[in-house]
């Protein structure tokens, strides 16, 4: 099955029925639309769809065949708006292929988007919300926190880098067909990228929590004879930050073994903060 | 003046959380950049930008896993920071401020996602037809008209009125109350990060967390120093690894 669909990708090369227009717009509306039409049931499956209009449009004359096209791009999907953009070009080099009369039944279609969403989905989350947003971000904070304007422009950082490195694998992915999956996932440079933002990103995470989560407990306990004792004094003679990290490490455990239920979670804090100060814990 | 800011913040806060242009949005949302037109407009710059950057603290992890926003800090910035800077309030003040508009408004979101579902049967039944159109109409149009409905109106009434009624709130809340919102703007940056950690989820990594958070605790380096060490350390690990694997083969 792969090996016939190679031979008919090198045969079909070199008759495309799309332009670099068509494949960049679909792109912008991908990147445009992308979280718009989010739903609980849906997620994306209409910006995808939305995102393959032009495409399809050019592809399938016929009413019929344009009527089917846009309805198996409605199904389900959902991925990381940066890094799931391969899934999209692939799609498109499938479609095109299809276009021409290859026989690509609508499943081979539908089951490489739904199996590759999750994996770059991934890969996109670690990379670019794990990693990139938050380093870019902080150092937006700590612009800010001196009253710089600088710290407002920083940011745009963030949105450029995604964009470019969404349209490289939109093309990418359409240009490769689907080789372009082995040649992302099983080459060396993503898994050392992986481990790389990886190890920065847990780093950054760890140095965040220790400037930015606040938690003390300012009660003195009145001893016999006069002496005090200092609870968080005790704490600090421990390890400084020792309340802090506790914080964290107990919120990612509920994480793994309870759940990403997030309203709950932070219901909780705020019940547990205002408890912890109508007593005079904290 | 405050009519302006209320039109100007309430647009601001439907264009973001409509969530138009994947990161665009994600960038118009944060409080650290809406600061600055929200601080040219009320003419204290500076000022603002300390209070975003304040506010932004909390929520500088916060990843929306799966699509689900853990707290909306958008929400957070266009209410918190205009009445901060309107009745001087200083950052701390307002990161209370900002708390609980930042949990209120995870709940218009799972609103918007709840009906968002309508377009998309919306959207099936204009793809049986070939009606391209529609199906666009459905990805953009109608989902911004519902999110204009969902954000506009509370953000332009609450900056519109807000700044008086929101000050004689805040003198009526026992203390108590207002220590117990401070503190749980402490907490809630742990949040975020426990999200981050968990979305990376490399469990044989976490020494690289200890790292970092104790560099600080003990060193007391800033975050631009902590990136820098934090680059090298990565580059470092990779580059031996792959040095090992080179004299292995």
């Amino acid at each position: 099955m792969t090996d016939t669909l190679n031979n008919v990708d090198n045969s079909g090369k070199n008759k495309s029925l799309l332009s670099k227009k068509d494949i960049n717009k679909s792109y912008l509306r991908w990147y445009l639309a992308c979280e718009v039409s989010s739903s609980f049931e849906r997620m994306q499956s209409l910006a995808f769809c939305y995102s393959m209009i032009p495409i399809l449009k050019k592809l399938y004359k016929k009413k019929e065949e344009l009527s089917k096209a846009l309805s198996r791009h409605l199904n389900f999907f959902n991925t990381q708006g940066t890094w799931g953009t391969i899934v999209h070009g692939i799609t498109i080099a499938m479609e095109e292929q299809k276009a021409k009369g290859e026989d690509i039944p609508d499943t081979a279609i539908t089951g490489i988007k739904t199996g590759l969403m999750g994996p770059f989905a991934g890969i996109g989350d670690t990379l670019d919300w794990g990693t990139l947003k938050p380093i870019v971000f902080a150092l937006a904070v700590s612009f800010g926190m001196t009253g710089s304007v600088a710290g407002a422009f920083i940011p745009f950082v963030f949105m450029v880098i995604t964009m470019a490195v969404g349209y490289w694998l939109w093309n990418r992915g359409y240009s490769l067909g689907r080789d372009s999956v082995k040649s992302i996932l099983e080459a060396g440079w993503i898994q050392e990228l992986i481990t790389g933002a990886s190890i920065l990103g847990l780093f950054m995470m760890g140095a965040l929590s220790a400037n930015f989560v606040k938690l003390d407990i300012p009660v003195v306990l009145n001893m016999a004879e006069g002496n005090e004792l200092v609870i968080q004094e005790i704490l600090d003679s421990i390890a400084p930050g020792i309340l802090p990290l506790v914080v964290v490490f107990a919120i990612h455990w509920y994480l793994k073994n309870k759940g990403q239920d997030f309203g709950k979670i932070v219901l909780f804090l705020l019940a547990i903060s205002l408890l912890g100060s109508f007593v005079g814990l904290f | 003046m405050s009519f302006g800011i209320a039109l100007f913040t309430g647009l601001w806060y439907w264009l973001g959380q409509s969530k138009i242009g994947y990161t665009f949005h994600a960038v118009i949302c944060q409080p650290i950049v809406m600061a600055f037109p929200i601080g040219l407009i009320m003419g204290d710059v500076p000022t603002a930008m300390k209070i975003g950057a304040s506010i932004e603290m909390i929520y500088l992890g916060m990843v929306a896993a799966g699509a689900n926003i853990p707290a909306d800090e958008c929400l957070a910035g266009v209410i918190a920071i205009p009445i901060a800077l309107k009745a001087g309030m200083d950052p701390e003040t307002a990161v209370v401020l900002a708390v609980p508009f930042g949990i209120l408004g995870v709940f218009v979101d799972q609103l918007r996602r709840t009906i968002n579902a309508v377009f998309a049967h919306k959207a099936d039944e204009y793809a049986l037809e070939g009606d391209v159109k529609g199906i666009e109409r459905c990805a953009i149009l109608y989902p911004m008209l519902l999110g204009f409905l969902l954000r506009f109106p509370p953000v332009f009434l609450a900056n519109l009125y807000g700044p008086e009624l929101v000050q004689s709130i805040m003198a009526a809340i026992p203390e108590w109350i207002l220590h117990g919102l401070s503190v749980a703007g402490g907490l809630l940056p742990a949040l975020g990060f426990a999200i981050t950690i968990f979305v990376i989820g490399k469990k044989n990594l976490m020494p690289f967390f200890i790292i970092g958070f104790f560099l600080v605790q003990y060193f007391e380096i800033n975050i631009m120093a902590a990136a820098i060490f934090g680059t090298c350390i990565a580059l470092l690990i990779v580059l031996m690894r792959n040095e090992e694997r080179g004299e292995n083969i």
